[in-house]
């Protein structure tokens, strides 16, 4: 068995009489600052409200949407796992009867307090049916109001998934 | 005319603490940004002119005078709570008051620059650095806080145990320029030694030099000896129950202090208003040389900061044309009052100068170079603040009474002998 030594810093003449080392430090950030003043253009950050990030992944949890079956209505069935599950109780679920005999239960209300939301992820974890998804890459969300925040189940609807709808499309374990 | 020369170095004294502020904020958050590889504030602007940022700081300004003034209730006595913010104010504003920020200007009498006509000098600002003490321990007194009562401990035995090697620093300094007065000390350090190079505080007394700028970052309460306020551990420190402008006024106090501080450094250790082998009689005896060095340099100064608008000011953005014209409008600006004032030095290069002419010109002159000195020093302050750790509290004690007072004392030893010898 070997013994890898670990050298220590720190106890040197040189090292303990500080100068130096703060002139090292100094160096550094003053090279940084006098580099980046000579050319802004240099700095590699990029200019947000005109030029948009384009280096989110398919991982990112951004606004929420409610997904369609493939004949166009609702996946959701009301089962209340995603607002059970939330560690923010920012969903609000009505449950009423589906009459159309694609299924059983549909949501009447389906509500996201996105003020509360904490972008967990958790309802997209839970849901059966695949029925909630975060894919759509909004990740800046604004209003006036605090009533402005919540998103109605319409909304959540007519919200589009950022990749093509093949991949999006809720498979839909029912139908 | 004797009231107009007594007010000028109280305006130029108000001009370089408070109207400063704003400027040294922006300053420094652009600093601090480029040191860290970003851009910081750029984006505020006022039909479309940002000036690289700085219409951000007249937001905050304005944000800060309109915010509401609230007043916890836990406080108990508010007059103290009030007083504390403006005796820290108003310590900070008060160093600059000995500043001399040219040499005297003989006019149809003889005229000082600086705001206070005395000769205390250096203990005047030693006096009113201890006095800003007092403000932050009353406000952590009456703000009825642990933090605040925490963070003003920290700060006055900070200050105590700088204070001391602060002032040994300054007494060998005294006994070097054999004044306590700044503007003899200037005049010291427009000499020679060895007749080629300057006798500026920081080339005669390295020593000193090093000890009072560390004392004077403690004094300022700035990074690296910010314990008071260390956020990690006290909040905010001694301005945690403070808002809206009662807050802003301990803000603004530490960059007055940070400024003074600097003018201060500049004063005793980097040759104040002159130039080196520059002093002010050479400089009124030579007025053709003045002239086309002064031409030279505001075209040198002047070209290098319209080349870089022109190179910088711009980021790569297509079809950005509130920009465009700001650079346009920018450029036409500086190279219409570089023409100006080109044309002004070259009238009287051709037509001659009157000895009045010369006294302002000089004045100007001085103004400008203590003016360049004084922001070097700043951004030194700014890059400072972003290199160092903070100290720990224990290691602030030993620094200050194993290291500096040692130091400081072994200093003005050599110091006094070299002199009585």
């Amino acid at each position: 068995m070997s013994t890898h030594i670990v050298p220590r810093h720190g106890k040197s003449f040189k090292e303990r009489w500080y100068l130096s080392a703060l002139w090292v430090g100094f160096r550094t950030t003053f090279g940084h600052f006098w580099r980046n003043i000579l050319n802004t253009n240099a700095i590699d950050v990029l200019e947000y409200p005109e030029v948009m990030p384009n280096d989110i992944t398919a991982r990112y949890r951004g606004h929420h949407r409610l997904t369609h079956r493939d004949d166009g209505s609702i996946a959701c069935v009301a089962c209340f796992m995603c607002a059970t599950n939330c560690p923010a109780q920012c969903i609000t679920i009505e449950a009423q009867a589906r009459i159309d005999g694609i299924d059983e239960k549909e949501p009447r209300r389906f509500e996201i307090d996105l003020l509360e939301c904490i972008f967990c992820g958790y309802c997209v974890e839970a849901c059966p049916c695949d029925a909630i998804r975060m894919d759509t890459n909004i990740f800046s969300m604004v209003g006036n109001a605090r009533s402005d925040f919540i998103r109605t189940k319409e909304q959540l609807l007519a919200t589009q998934g950022a990749y093509a709808p093949t991949h999006s499309q809720a498979k839909g374990a029912h139908t | 005319m004797q009231t107009m020369m007594t007010l000028l170095p109280i305006v130029l004294m108000v001009l370089y603490s408070l109207a400063m502020i704003p400027g040294l904020i922006w300053m420094e958050r652009r600093i601090a940004s480029m040191v860290q590889n970003r851009l910081g504030p750029n984006r505020c602007n006022i039909k479309g002119f940002r000036l690289g940022g700085v219409v951000q700081s007249a937001a905050d300004v304005m944000k800060l005078i309109f915010k509401e003034e609230f007043y916890p209730a836990h406080v108990k006595n508010r007059t103290l709570y009030i007083i504390a913010p403006s005796i820290v104010f108003i310590a900070a504003f008060l160093m600059f008051a000995v500043i001399p920020f040219a040499d005297v200007i003989t006019l149809d009498h003889i005229y000082g620059m600086q705001a206070l006509p005395i000769d205390l000098g250096i203990l005047w600002y030693v006096a009113l650095a201890g006095l800003g003490l007092y403000g932050i321990i009353l406000a952590g007194w009456a703000s009825h806080s642990k933090y605040g009562i925490l963070s003003a401990m920290r700060a006055s035995a900070q200050m105590l145990s700088y204070e001391i090697s602060m002032g040994l620093a300054i007494v060998a300094m005294v006994i070097t320029y054999d004044s306590v007065a700044f503007n003899d000390a200037v005049h010291f350090q427009a000499q020679t030694i060895w007749g080629f190079l300057p006798a500026w505080g920081i080339v005669i007394q390295p020593v000193a030099a090093l000890i009072f700028i560390v004392t004077a970052f403690a004094e300022t309460n700035r990074a690296p000896f910010d314990v008071a306020e260390g956020e990690s551990e006290l909040v905010a420190g001694y301005h945690t129950e403070y808002s809206a402008m009662k807050f802003a006024l301990f803000f603004m106090a530490e960059y007055v202090a940070m400024t003074a501080s600097s003018a201060v450094i500049v004063t005793l250790f980097l040759g104040g208003y002159n130039l080196p082998y520059l002093a002010t009689q050479e400089m009124l005896e030579h007025p053709v040389g003045i002239l086309v060095g002064t031409m030279v340099a505001l075209g040198v100064l002047y070209g290098l900061f319209i080349y870089w608008i022109r190179t910088n000011i711009s980021r790569a953005i297509v079809e950005d044309l509130e920009r465009a014209r700001e650079r346009k409008v920018l450029t036409v600006l500086f190279v219409s009052m570089l023409i100006l004032s080109e044309l002004f030095l070259l009238y009287w290069l051709v037509v001659g100068t009157t000895p009045t002419l010369m006294a302002w010109l000089v004045l100007a002159l001085q103004l400008s170079i203590f003016t360049l000195k004084f922001f070097a020093v700043i951004i030194f302050f700014i890059l400072v603040r972003w290199t160092f750790m903070r100290f720990r509290y224990d290691q602030i004690q030993h620094l200050g009474w194993y290291i500096l007072l040692p130091l400081a004392l072994l200093n003005l030893l050599i110091t006094a002998l070299v002199v009585v010898l």
